[in-house]
């Protein structure tokens, strides 16, 4: 009865168009009233609690912050000429170039839209140049776009992380060879493709072209490593390593790339030739000089008010995911749920494709962090009883809402390709449905080979002696 | 004039805490790794400023509509449709701050008599707690004036962030950053 009450609420809420938030916490506190005793009192220190009570969480704005800083047009553009000169001389090499510049942005920028909206509108248009079909080309960055919530750091990770209370930092593990082998999948279909349409590969662009590219990017790809590399030694929690990011990418945004802030547009070199100690004493006391300016400067007032927003958004979200989780483990929901599952002798792998089948229903309705929040607190528990590992479930769970993002109607970068493209939702479900297929069989070998998630969280336990 | 004012000390109030709260943990890392001290009370103040902005940020994402949503149904309807259930949409999210306007006024009442401080910080634990009351006064305020835009026609219910649209903003930009030569 209270189960039914629960979700009959929040279905209603949600229909009505009301933003998600409202409509967790509405259906719990209503429920609560209606069928327990806690008091409205308890119930508002809850919400607070949420807010208050979990470190972990601050690393969601932080992340937020920092890839704000670095989701720009500028960065794009550097990641794209650099995996251009990388992979682009191999045969079908300007496509995969693309998906390695995803790859890229999407570890910086945490975003799936995101990503297919700045790689995107370049990319496609470079490829319809070079003679690749216009199909192809968006096809395949509609799919690479949705690794960024796959590639640590992820942002629906860290809300994972919270819906479970699982370590951030061992999902990060875990998504990390996915993510790359996701990316592979992807390159070697086009490399496939290439060979039998015999598409064009771009000239060798030469070792020193090569060097100047990977500099110009290293600025960027120096974030995904002391990210990554804080959280693997165990030197930092994600949420000290996402603070670290978050002032690394305002240096790296204002003062190296210069893509906004009082230096924008600002030279490295006055003029042509001058020499290395010139330029180093010139830009330092730019630097130094601008750096009071910055801090009250409106590009970082914009960025830090588009970051605060979605952070807003998210934890507001997951607050009232938290008196949601709240009611379920005080019904014992989950717990009856997983009774009449086991009770039904369904096995793990049986159970793991309910799942799959269930979220990938969710994922054509709900955005990615949504149903983490309301799916993960019920199906957890089930699936800690059948044995599976809740690492693994998380990476399951992330790979299922990748492929949410590109089906009707709520694929985002279904949306985003479309725009870019000036073509229609219908033209581009066609075009990245071959690539779909891939998605669809890595999550087939996600879901029954624990090992590629589980692989590097544990070796790097064993490094550690555990 | 005036709701000018207010949005800039919204934003400003806002952009602060996000500010002050990051700079926090990057010095606490700081001095952990550069002087090995660290500073006690630092987790504390930093979790009490991120509720605070979250729960002062709420009413300000309503009104600029940074909220998600599930509008696939209500995109469907008629526009008068939509609007009533847009109009009941914002009255039930009234109620649930009715309900927590009252449950944080019992909870902050109790405290204070209480008179209990934070763990590290020496500040009084109902000062501290109070966002949660006036969080949701404030968002009651945005419900308000949004109900009422709604009986004028002036709005359909809730304005949703659409992230799609928003991306596309980057897409412009990228395309312009590629145009403007070589960068760096």
């Amino acid at each position: 009865m209270t189960t039914a009450a629960l979700f009959f609420i929040l279905l209603l809420c949600l229909l009505t168009g009301m933003p998600i938030a409202f409509a967790l916490g509405l259906s719990s506190i209503t429920t609560i009233l209606l069928f327990s005793h806690d008091s409205l009192a308890s119930i508002a220190l809850k919400l607070l609690e949420s807010q208050s009570g979990h470190y972990t969480l601050l690393a969601i704005p932080f992340f937020i912050l920092s890839s704000t800083f670095l989701s720009t047009g500028g960065v794009a553009t550097r990641i794209i000429n650099f995996a251009i000169d990388c992979v682009g001389w191999i045969r079908g090499g300007l496509a995969m170039a693309s998906v390695l510049a995803c790859m890229i942005f999407a570890a910086v920028s945490g975003s799936s839209p995101a990503t297919v909206a700045a790689i995107g509108s370049i990319v496609i248009a470079g490829m319809v140049k070079a003679g690749y079909p216009k199909e192809m080309a968006a096809g395949v960055i509609t799919n690479a776009g949705t690794l960024g919530i796959l590639i640590p750091p992820s942002i629906v990770m860290l809300v994972y992380a919270a819906a479970t209370e699982e370590s951030a930092a061992r999902l990060f593990m875990a998504g990390f060879i996915p993510g790359i082998m996701m990316g592979t999948l992807l390159m070697i279909a086009i490399y496939i493709v290439a060979r039998i349409k015999g598409l064009p590969a771009q000239p060798w662009v030469g070792f020193k072209t090569l060097l100047r590219s990977s500099f110009t990017a290293s600025w960027g790809l120096m974030l995904i490593i002391i990210v990554l590399g804080s959280i693997y030694g165990g030197i930092c929690s994600p949420t000290e390593a996402a603070a670290v990011s978050a002032v690394y990418a305002f240096f790296i945004a204002i003062f190296i790339y210069r893509d906004m802030g009082p230096l924008k547009g600002e030279k490295w070199q006055e003029n042509e030739g001058d020499g290395l100690p010139k330029m180093v004493v010139r830009n330092l006391l730019l630097s130094v000089k601008a750096l009071p300016l910055t801090l009250f400067h409106k590009d970082t007032k914009k960025v830090l008010m588009d970051a605060s927003k979605v952070s807003i958004m998210l934890l507001f979200i997951i607050g009232n995911a938290m008196l949601f989780a709240h009611v379920l483990t005080t019904e014992r929901i989950p717990h009856h749920i997983a009774e009449i599952i086991v009770g039904w002798g369904l096995p793990a792998w049986g159970f793991l494709i309910v799942v799959n089948i269930l979220l990938l229903m969710a994922g054509n309705f709900m955005e990615p962090s949504a149903i983490l929040l309301i799916m993960a607190p019920i199906l957890f528990p089930i699936a800690v009883q059948l044995g599976i590992d809740p690492i693994h479930l998380g990476i399951i769970m992330v790979v299922n809402m990748e492929i949410g993002m590109i089906t009707p109607p709520v694929g985002l970068n279904l949306f985003v390709t479309s725009g870019i493209t000036g073509e229609s939702i219908t033209w581009v479900m066609r075009a990245s449905l071959p690539w779909l297929m891939i998605l669809l069989v890595f999550l087939v070998m996600i879901t029954y080979i624990p090992q590629i998630s589980l692989f590097l969280p544990e070796y790097i336990d064993k490094l550690k002696g555990y | 004039m005036f709701f000018r004012i207010i949005n800039g000390i919204e934003e400003a109030i806002i952009a602060l805490l996000l500010a002050s709260m990051t700079l926090l943990v990057f010095v606490e890392v700081v001095l952990r790794f550069g002087f090995s001290t660290g500073m006690m009370w630092a987790q504390e103040l930093t979790l009490h400023l991120s509720a605070w902005m979250v729960l002062f940020g709420v009413s300000y994402g309503i009104k600029v509509g940074s909220h998600i949503g599930v509008d696939a149904l209500v995109k469907t309807f008629t526009p008068k449709a939509r609007r009533i259930v847009g109009g009941i949409a914002v009255a039930a999210c009234l109620f649930y701050t009715a309900l927590f306007i009252k449950g944080s006024w019992v909870y902050l009442a109790k405290m204070r008599q209480i008179g209990i401080e934070l763990d590290d910080l020496p500040i009084q634990k109902w000062v501290a707690h109070s966002i949660l009351l006036i969080g949701m006064v404030m968002i009651a305020i945005r419900l308000v004036i949004l109900l009422k835009g709604v009986f004028t026609g002036k709005n359909e219910g809730f304005t949703l962030t659409d992230e799609a649209k928003e991306a596309m903003h980057l897409a412009e930009e990228t395309k312009a950053a590629a145009q403007g030569g070589k960068p760096v």
